[in-house]
């Protein structure tokens, strides 16, 4: 038989090793963000927290120029080690070393700033440290794309990173940090509240959703019910739905007060809880069903002919054939969870979105951020997490 | 068909019914003293809600099938892992995030609503852009450079009508998620059907939240019912 030119094409050994196909988009990523904050700024200071801010210049002095160095020198790196497949969860880490040293610069900037200004004075990080804190990300996740596009190593270094900085005092003279440090009891409790509102609606969900989910592996009406219910939900706006709830959860609380000792009643957070759990049903629910499925047919009917009970079948087979499937369901819900627990504090449900809420009625720029950021990071942690537990069980298979 | 323009009436009808139905919303809510929303008409919501969010897709349509055809041809394949990473990258970021991100730079408004809005629907569009391109078969695209046509051709005639189906679904994903996200916006000062439940809220008024949730959550549920309908004639002509 002869050989058909498209066996052959593949056959051909390769010579020499070509760049992977992120390389490119690495490359310019790194290159960008490199460029960015001498483009667009690295500090903006506003001479006290009425006024605007505007752009300052860095002072140059040691410390503040081998910070840059090491910013440029490790976005060059990333490029480098972007051009090598075996190399791309180092250019990944390269890209968190990258993040650091231009936080450090903006730090000691800031810091060599605020010396000769007056103590009301702030300063915050410029437009470009903003875009070039994004590239580095979006160049972390490139590198990542491969690999189901979580870029687990860069977070965990980031966070130690920034952790470790902050710890040092480094960004101690940066706004936000200021900001935070002022309210630091009210940023506990907002951050606890919000791991609350979200743990809560996911168990909540979970709750509701596995046993109906295993009841509707045998009943399809009940499938079809569940599905549709749950996809109903997705189509109301989160707003609309926190705003339905609060009705009739008022009239019950005013109905049976007891309720009230429970936290329910139309302003707080079980109105929030419920409206989250909505929305999570339909990526549990689904996940669950179509992990319970990965089970082939005939493979359910050989262990059906060797006398396994259901119960067996579903704890020997389809529970261990189906968890990838299954965890990715809890992932997408549980970053979800984290992103809607925003919303809450618009119905007094508390969590980080006060803090956003509040800083957007002052306009308060550094408020917003010490809510926004926080519910960034959580939601990426979540997501990396739960990507790293789903590859974990990907390779133990 | 049929039942939906039934509902769109119904819709339009509850609208201009709502500032009439006063004596509803006092028994309602005996304890409010002006439990009507009758400080902007509802028409004027819908339309500022409906310019705002369509408005937003039609951008975002334009941009996401821009960056797929881009991204499925010559030099631009190599972008493929970048827009991979921002779609990972936003799917962990809430739209309100970026709202609230963008409101100290672009101020109060719609601007800030106008651009989360642009970059969420954009890339649902972006990525059944590129599923649908890639899905069209090298043997069809040979056939059509044999016949002697152009790229552009090629990408006007063959490709695009090919990846049409695909293409239709990811607009439907963006448009439902623009006409439900818009009310978001109404916490950074975009004018919306979201607004009476922003002021209610700021202002213990839950006969104005319950008045904006219904409005809110209903055209959310007729623009994805509408698409679906549209959709499927679109499948079966």
């Amino acid at each position: 038989m002869p050989l058909r030119p498209a066996l052959l094409a593949t056959a051909r050994p390769t010579t020499a090793p070509s760049p992977p196909r992120e390389a490119t988009a690495v490359a310019l990523l790194a290159a960008l963000a490199a460029l960015a904050p001498f483009l667009l700024g690295w500090l903006s200071v506003a001479p006290n927290r009425l006024l605007s801010p505007r752009p300052a210049a860095l002072p140059m002095e040691p410390g503040l120029g081998l910070a840059m160095g090491g910013f440029l020198l490790a976005c060059l790196l990333v490029l480098l080690l972007a051009r090598r497949t075996a190399l791309l969860p180092w250019a990944e880490a390269a890209a968190a070393l990258a993040l650091c040293a231009l936080l450090a610069t903006t730090g000691l900037g800031a810091r060599a700033v605020l010396e000769a200004a007056s103590p009301a004075a702030r300063a915050m990080p410029a437009a470009g440290v903003w875009l070039a804190m994004l590239l580095l990300a979006l160049a972390a996740g490139s590198c990542a794309a491969g690999r189901g596009g979580t870029p687990g190593r860069f977070l965990a270094l980031a966070v130690l990173g920034v952790g470790g900085m902050l710890a040092t005092g480094l960004l101690d003279s940066l706004s936000v940090v200021r900001e935070a440090a002022a309210r630091g009891p009210e940023l506990r409790t907002a951050l606890n509240g919000h791991l609350a509102l979200a743990g809560g609606a996911l168990a909540l969900a979970l709750l509701i959703s596995v046993p109906l989910g295993l009841l509707a592996l045998r009943h399809p009406r009940l499938e079809a019910a569940l599905m549709g219910v749950a996809n109903g939900f997705q189509v109301v706006p989160s707003l609309a739905l926190f705003g339905l709830l609060m009705g009739p959860l008022a009239a019950l609380a005013s109905l049976w007060p007891a309720l009230r000792q429970w936290g329910v009643g139309g302003i707080g957070p079980a109105p929030a809880i419920l409206g989250i759990a909505a929305y999570l049903l339909l990526p549990l629910a689904s996940s669950l069903l179509a992990g319970l499925r990965v089970a082939s047919p005939a493979l359910l009917d050989a262990a059906r002919g060797q006398g396994m009970t259901e119960g067996g079948i579903l704890r020997r087979l389809r529970l261990p054939l189906g968890r990838g499937v299954m965890l990715g369901g809890l992932r997408v819900a549980a970053v979800q969870a984290v992103g809607l627990a925003t919303l809450a504090a618009l119905i007094g449900g508390g969590g980080l979105g006060r803090l956003v809420f509040q800083g957007i009625g002052q306009m308060a720029t550094d408020l917003i951020l010490l809510g926004v950021l926080p519910v960034v990071l959580l939601s990426l942690l979540v997501d990396g997490l739960l990507a790293l537990l789903q590859s974990a069980l990907e390779v133990a298979r | 068909m049929i039942a939906l323009l039934a509902q769109v009436a119904g819709f339009l009808l509850a609208l201009w019914a709502a500032p009439h139905l006063g004596v509803l919303w006092h028994a309602l809510f005996p304890a409010l003293a002006r439990p009507t929303w009758d400080s902007q008409s509802w028409f004027t919501l819908l339309g500022e809600h409906l310019l705002l969010s369509l408005g937003a897709a039609l951008i975002a349509a334009v941009l996401g099938l821009g960056a797929g055809i881009l991204a499925t041809r010559g030099a631009g394949r190599a972008l493929r892992p970048l827009l991979d990473a921002l779609f990972a990258f936003a799917q962990a970021i809430p739209p309100v995030a970026v709202i609230a991100l963008a409101l100290p730079l672009l101020g109060f408004g719609a601007a800030p609503t106008l651009l989360a809005l642009v970059l969420y629907a954009a890339l649902p569009v972006m990525r059944s852009a590129v599923a649908g391109l890639d899905a069209v078969s090298p043997a069809v695209l040979d056939a059509a450079r044999g016949t002697g046509m152009g790229r552009a051709g090629i990408l006007a005639r063959v490709e695009l009508p090919l990846a049409l189906p695909v293409i239709q679904a990811g607009l439907r994903v963006a448009v439902v998620l623009s006409v439900a996200t818009t009310a978001v916006g109404a916490v950074a000062g975009a004018s919306c059907l979201g607004t009476p439940i922003v002021v209610g809220l700021a202002n213990g008024n839950t006969a104005w939240v319950l008045q904006g949730a219904i409005f809110t959550a209903w055209l959310a549920l007729i623009a994805d019912r509408a698409l679906r309908l549209g959709l499927r004639r679109g499948a079966t002509a």
